[in-house]
């Protein structure tokens, strides 16, 4: 067996929230080892002076001298797991700062995160699994061109894709709603292999990812199973032929939105959010419901509208969609409330979940939102940036799984 | 013997003192150990599990971090069954239990609030202070009478 | 969720920290081992981890004491020696509550020389320490002095 991935855990409160075993045990699943960097007291003073983030609590002055420690090389890691408690001001200032000096000055990759009691293994999985794979799979990640015959599969919360993928070209695409997860994926895999003119056994490797990579990798016999931050970050960069230097990846999922923050296709710090569905593509197939339009007609017609007629002062996918009818009612039209919607999801990944990483342009919006061209227009806005929408991005865990999986095709 | 709370509850030099000259010293290190002999689901490595956090509720309202709350089960019954306390002002490097600075502006507020003897001083610095240190804390623990 | 079963319930451990020119913990351990009834015994860099029924480590301590009086600490610890979940070994770095007492000791020596002071002075006699919450501000005779010696 593989030694264990060594993830130093620089953090304040997770043992007092009764939650520092969920991360133990996410740790652990994706064969991953939580420790704490040693120093000495000295150490502690010296560092926390040096770095000059003059902080109050105790534990956020040890986690400072801990994450010099593993930047200046006298303590040796994988991997950096930041954690701290949710709605604490002083803790979120030395994360952020953390993860950023950890980022730029040496190459561990680093995840941050914001607990509550609520936090639980399930929820760490993923980031662990991203954080693992990264330090220990960084051959894989390197693969710049996809070979061979291969089929990628994208099992999502809201959505299953599939692509089949030829000496680097995307030569076939499946997609539909997820109903039934395996179904679903079967269903999307035919017509992918239907549309690509070839038979599932000249399929040379296959890879997963998605909600449903373990279940429906399993089941069709996936060479690479893996979570969608690092496959999503090799996809965006491919597609968009970005693959050397730094790049930001977004992501708005059925469920959760990824913002990832990818050096030369590799992530290097990222965030995945989930709270509150009123941030997802959920709550723009409720207002497409609502104004009678098919989702893919949302974008042209919030790009006809202007968002700022509309109140909506709600983060909540139930409250903002009462915002939109209300709005309706007072008359306003149907093309600025489509454009609110689409600027209160942008505002809320904006607020939520950009401010954790770096953004480096290009940016990058990935995944079946990025086709809703309100949505990125109000997202280049609140980043002042020219948003990049690659070909296919609605298929970027596929093409991602699809071009990573060629790593395992054995030479004959 | 006076239940007496030591801030930091941490602290080697305050327990051994409380104790030294007859009383008992209400210190994290107790806490735990109710903790970790107590039955219940496992959740290493204190043995506070997403329960304690709720508990603190008691102590602090529910838009205060977890870690605080949780923190605040451990402290507020000390706080609450303590007879003096004795605070050092100066811990500026007490971590784990006492790593919270928030929990630790709300523990000393609670504690004096509470209408009881307390002592307030900073570490000493030097033996002269050591000697004064010492003497204040002699002083005001004889002076709560019961001593073992 | 996994059920815990409690280990060496009703057991009791305290540190013994030495800070001692003519004690050290291996003395301290010689001594607590000659007169130790079951109770666990650990040495360890800045003293001895003792843990068993709270009479017993108790009697332990009070004769322990003995040895150097000024120079011998105490305090309580929630988990016993060698728990696997407060080991360095296992955790990679020091238990959270090891640089509080690394800062304790070097204010310790201070304390020592307090309690030795105190064997030939009434406490009594002591002035009190400054009180932290006390911020003194400037008696306006001294300030007029000052200001006198200043113009002069």
């Amino acid at each position: 067996m593989t030694p264990p991935v060594r993830i130093a855990q620089l953090s304040c409160g997770p043992e007092y929230s009764g939650i520092q075993h969920e991360i133990d045990t996410a740790a652990k699943e994706v064969n991953g080892e939580i420790f704490y960097p040693d120093v000495a007291l000295k150490d502690i003073q010296r560092d926390f002076d040096l770095f000059g983030l003059d902080v109050r609590s105790p534990d956020l002055k040890l986690a400072i001298a801990r994450a010099k420690e593993l930047v200046e090389g006298r303590v040796e890691a994988d991997a950096v797991f930041i954690a701290t408690c949710f709605r604490c001001a002083e803790a979120a200032i030395v994360r952020n700062e953390l993860r950023r000096y950890i980022h730029e000055n040496s190459k561990l990759p680093v995840v941050s995160y914001s607990f509550t009691e609520r936090t639980t293994s399930g929820t760490l999985l993923t980031r662990m699994e991203a954080l693992t794979t990264i330090a220990r799979r960084r051959a894989l990640l390197a693969r710049e061109t996809q070979k061979g015959i291969t089929l990628g599969l994208d099992s999502g919360s809201a959505t299953t894709k599939a692509v089949v993928m030829k000496d680097n070209k995307i030569i076939g695409t499946g997609w539909q709603p997820t109903i039934e997860v395996l179904k679903s994926a079967q269903e999307v895999i035919s017509h992918a292999l239907m549309e690509a003119g070839i038979q599932r056994s000249e399929v040379q490797a296959v890879g997963t990812t998605g909600y449903g990579r373990f279940l429906v990798g399993k089941e069709i016999g996936a060479d690479l199973i893996q979570e969608e931050l690092t496959v999503n970050s090799k996809g965006a960069v491919f597609l968009a032929d970005r693959q050397h230097g730094p790049a930001t990846v977004i992501d708005i999922g059925g469920m959760d939105n990824k913002a990832i923050s990818v050096m030369d296709g590799i992530p290097g710090t990222f965030t995945m959010g989930g709270i509150c569905a009123g941030a997802s593509g959920r709550f723009l197939e409720m207002t497409a419901k609502r104004l009678g339009v098919e989702i893919t007609e949302l974008g042209p017609l919030a790009m006809k509208g202007f968002a700022g007629k509309v109140p909506m002062n709600s983060y909540c996918i139930v409250f903002g969609t009462q915002s939109l009818v209300n709005a309706l009612a007072t008359g306003s039209t149907r093309e600025d409330v489509a454009s609110a919607a689409c600027h209160s999801v942008a505002e809320q990944v904006f607020e939520q979940q950009l401010q954790e990483i770096d953004i480096k342009e290009p940016v990058l919006m990935v995944g079946g939102t990025s086709l809703i061209e309100g949505l990125v227009f109000a997202m280049g806005e609140l980043l002042q940036t020219k948003i990049v929408v690659p070909p296919y991005s609605q298929y970027i865990g596929a093409v991602g799984s699809a071009l990573l999986a060629s790593g395992f095709i054995k030479d004959d | 013997m006076a239940k007496v709370f030591i801030y930091p509850s941490t602290s080697l030099i305050l327990s051994d003192m409380v104790a030294r000259y007859g009383h008992t010293p209400l210190s994290s290190a107790v806490a735990i150990r109710e903790k970790i002999q107590t039955a219940g689901f496992e959740s290493p490595p204190l043995q506070m599990t997403p329960e304690e956090p709720k508990k603190g509720l008691k102590w602090a309202a529910v838009e205060v971090p977890s870690g605080v709350r949780g923190r605040m089960a451990l402290y507020g019954p000390m706080i609450e069954n303590c007879e003096a306390a004795i605070i050092i002002d100066n811990a500026d490097f007490a971590f784990g239990c006492m790593g919270c600075a928030r929990t630790n502006e709300l523990i000393k507020f609670l504690v004096r609030q509470k209408d009881i003897p307390r002592l307030d001083l900073n570490y000493p610095q030097n033996e002269e202070e050591g000697v004064k240190f010492v003497a204040a804390i002699k002083r005001f623990l004889n002076g709560l009478g019961g001593a073992k | 969720m996994t059920e815990y079963a409690p280990v060496l319930v009703g057991s009791v451990t305290k540190y013994v920290v030495v800070e001692s020119f003519d004690v050290t913990p291996a003395d301290l351990a010689v001594r607590a081992y000659e007169i130790s009834k079951g109770a666990m015994i650990k040495e360890t860099c800045f003293g001895l981890v003792i843990n068993g029924k709270e009479d017993e480590v108790d009697r332990i301590i009070a004769e322990l004491r003995k040895v150097d009086p000024d120079h011998i600490f105490i305090k309580d610890r929630g988990f016993p020696p060698g728990d696997p979940r407060r080991c360095r070994a296992n955790l990679g770095g020091a238990r959270p509550g090891y640089h509080g007492m690394e800062y304790e000791m070097r204010v310790i020596p201070y304390v020592s020389f307090g309690l030795e002071e105190l064997k030939k002075r009434d406490e009594n006699t002591v002035t009190p320490p400054e009180n932290p919450l006390e911020h003194k501000i400037l008696d306006i005779a001294k300030l007029k002095k000052m200001i006198n010696a200043q113009e002069s």
